[in-house]
């Protein structure tokens, strides 16, 4: 009985060192204080375990970052290093992995999430997302809200510093709403522009317009 | 509210402690053992580690730089989110190795339980409580040193070693042991197509390096003193640790695709070169390897996750004196169940065990079997307020009268024994270093019967403090 389990026990052991051969020329480095390790591995080491292979987290806590415009990852990245995004998930999760990130290394980061393919997000309430829809491409001219299409694109795919919005959690975009409108937390770089914005938009309006979003391609 | 309006309001308390240094006023808390000198070291404790940033935390915060709730559910000690699963199984290789590899735990616990020496016979003489010996009086419980963390790209350790203040049992006589080990070398293939992690690991606690808190060590009750299945009811290996910091072992472990895990190791006695891994008194023997099997299937999906799971466990365990006595063989299968809710603010996980172990007695002596069956289902609340409601039901049949029978050795007690109950619990986290609950442990049955047994209902207050 004892030989069959030690010989199962260095079978498997055998099985996997035949696994960590075939593994050797790919990296498996999760070192955060390690200049040489690219941002391409650490995407698929680290940041993997919360925002998913690939940018497409499961958990809405974790923001998609799957085809995200690399000059925003690279702002918000930037912007946890200097500890000057202070939104308490974003100091609880990010400042510590961000915390010894090299220029070189998030600017492979951000090249790496570009090139990663979004899913789209579930389906939601029809109506909310029509409501969402209009929001997004028309604003509420009533309290002076702009249109959201205006500076993310008429799909929500961003471009340049402003994020890509579409397929995000609809948790998350309503999280960082509440954060541009109740905190000065994000009031840093092209944040800045958003805390009027989310200050004008009524909660139901905040709910319809990230329902519209996470429901896009 | 955040850690760094906390500091803020902490201010005020840190000025309001003597400038006598953290470690002489908890020296002093632990000889005088009164709830004066508790609450000066955990206003000490408190507002030490208010003053430090999220990122001066314990061993594996100093490592990854992040808040405790990002491996703890709910910032509460032990149970684990899907992220602080990986970051074990990936050998606690993520982050970046600290200059002070190094942390420190502590338990402050009071308990009262009415326990006689007959806990059926209302009125019989105290002999002390459940869970510690000094009934109802604020107790410094146990510290642990905790070491360890990254070591390489590959290999990563926790290491605990402890201090039980009441080993000796009166208080004055504690003792300082190895406690739980941890050793693993993991590797992690992960692309677009493949996601396998697969690793080695040696440790001195079967079930220690479990990722889902089932098995006795780091869970259910972990908080030393809980009263747990009471006095009266005996409990799988697995679940009992009782071969914990006596076996050594080792094995090889794969997850597949955040879907199937599998584990296969061998334990073995922890003596000669192992015995620095185990209790420097009362070792325990077991003959040749013993497997160990860890089955798990799991899936994520949008704010939850969901883990189904078998366990296996075969030990020969010498009853005394290797060579000179009977070995019995206990045969452990165990099922669990988890399900976990996670977004902030909210945290919610529910756990379920049932675990059976059969005991073969060597010299052809019957058999006896153990059944138990646990649940505990806790809600926290922006990581500083929650709840917990556990259930346990232990059994045992009492076949072998040169075994231990009923737990509490009641005369002719052959047939069924154990224990029934509910284990409300409330507690609070001012910080993400501190804890402070309250359990009430209500028994249904004690000794196979419910004649007196709310007799020994438990409450248990403690502070629980690590930085």
């Amino acid at each position: 009985m004892n030989k069959a389990i030690l010989s199962a026990v260095l079978g498997a052991a055998l099985l996997a060192t035949g696994c960590s051969n075939l593994q050797s020329n790919t990296a498996s480095i999760r070192d955060l204080n390690d200049p040489s390790v690219s941002g391409h591995v650490l995407a698929e080491q680290v940041c993997s375990m919360c925002h998913g292979v690939g940018g497409n987290s499961i958990n809405p806590t974790f923001p998609r970052l799957a085809g995200q415009q690399p000059a925003y990852l690279v702002e918000q990245l930037k912007a946890f290093r200097s500890h000057s995004r202070s939104d308490v998930a974003g100091y609880q999760y990010m400042w510590g992995i961000a915390r010894s990130l090299t220029d070189k290394q998030i600017d492979e980061l951000a090249q790496y999430y570009k090139g990663q393919i979004p899913v789209p997000g579930p389906a939601r309430n029809a109506g909310l997302v029509a409501q969402g829809k209009a929001i997004f491409l028309n604003g509420v001219e009533a309290t002076g809200v702009p249109a959201c299409a205006s500076c993310h694109g008429p799909q929500g795919y961003g471009h340049d510093g402003f994020p890509r919005l579409a397929s995000q959690h609809d948790n998350y975009i309503l999280k960082q709403l509440s954060v541009f409108k109740h905190t000065n937390d994000r009031y840093t770089g092209m944040g800045t522009m958003m805390s009027p914005v989310a200050y004008n938009l009524s909660g139901d309006q905040a709910r319809e317009v990230a329902a519209y979003l996470s429901s896009q391609p | 509210m955040n850690i760094l309006n906390w500091n803020k309001n902490f201010n005020r308390l840190r000025e309001a402690v003597s400038t006598q240094a953290p470690v002489e006023l908890w020296r002093t808390a632990a000889q005088k053992a009164t709830w004066q000198g508790v609450s000066i070291a955990l206003l000490a404790t408190v507002s030490t580690v208010a003053s430090m940033d999220a990122a001066a935390v314990p061993l594996f915060a100093r490592q990854t730089g992040q808040n405790c709730q990002a491996c703890h559910a709910g910032g509460q000690f032990p149970e684990l989110t899907p992220y602080g699963r990986m970051f074990k199984l990936t050998g606690y290789t993520l982050g970046q190795r600290t200059s002070m590899p190094v942390a420190l735990m502590a338990v402050f616990t009071s308990t009262s339980a009415p326990t006689n020496s007959s806990p059926n016979v209302p009125g019989s003489p105290q002999v002390g409580g459940v869970g510690t010996p000094n009934n109802g009086t604020p107790t410094f419980a146990t510290a642990s040193l905790f070491a360890g963390g990254k070591l390489t790209d590959s290999i990563g350790m926790l290491a605990q070693y402890s201090f039980d203040n009441y080993a000796g049992d009166t208080g004055q006589s504690g003792r300082m042991f190895s406690d739980n080990t941890d050793i693993r070398y993991a590797k992690h293939i992960i692309n677009n197509q493949t996601d396998l992690i697969f690793g080695f690991d040696a440790n001195n606690n079967p079930g220690v390096e479990d990722v889902w808190n089932s098995s006795g060590a780091w869970g259910y009750n972990v908080v030393p003193g809980s009263a747990g299945a009471g006095p009266s009811a005996l409990q799988p290996l697995l679940l009992s640790q009782g071969l914990g910091q006596q076996a050594v072992g080792a094995g090889a472990y794969m997850y597949w695709n955040k879907t199937l895990y599998a584990e296969l190791s061998g334990y073995r006695t922890g003596d000669g070169v192992f015995s620095f891994l185990t209790h420097n008194y009362g070792q325990t023997y077991i003959q040749g390897t013993n497997p160990y099997v860890r089955l798990a299937l799991t899936h994520d999906w949008g704010t939850s996750n969901a883990m189904v799971g078998y366990t296996y466990f075969d030990a020969n365990v010498y009853e005394g004196a290797v060579g000179s006595s009977l070995v019995d063989e206990h045969r452990d299968n165990m099922v669990d169940f988890q399900y976990q809710y996670l977004l902030d603010p909210s945290v919610v996980t529910v756990e379920m065990a049932d675990a059976n172990e059969q005991i073969f007695y060597g010299g052809g002596g019957a058999t006896d079997t153990i059944n138990t069956f646990r649940a505990k289902a806790s809600y926290t609340y922006q990581a500083h307020y929650g709840a917990s409601l556990s259930y346990f039901n232990a059994s045992n049949t009492a076949n072998n009268t040169s075994f231990q029978g009923c737990a509490d050795g009641t005369a002719g007690n052959v047939g069924q024994c154990g224990a029934e109950g509910w284990t409300p619990e409330v507690y609070f986290m001012p910080v993400q270093n501190v804890r402070i609950g309250l359990q009430y442990t209500m028994f249904s049955t004690v000794n196979g019967t419910t004649l007196n047994a709310s007799q020994n209902n438990t409450t248990m207050l403690y502070a629980w403090t690590a930085f």
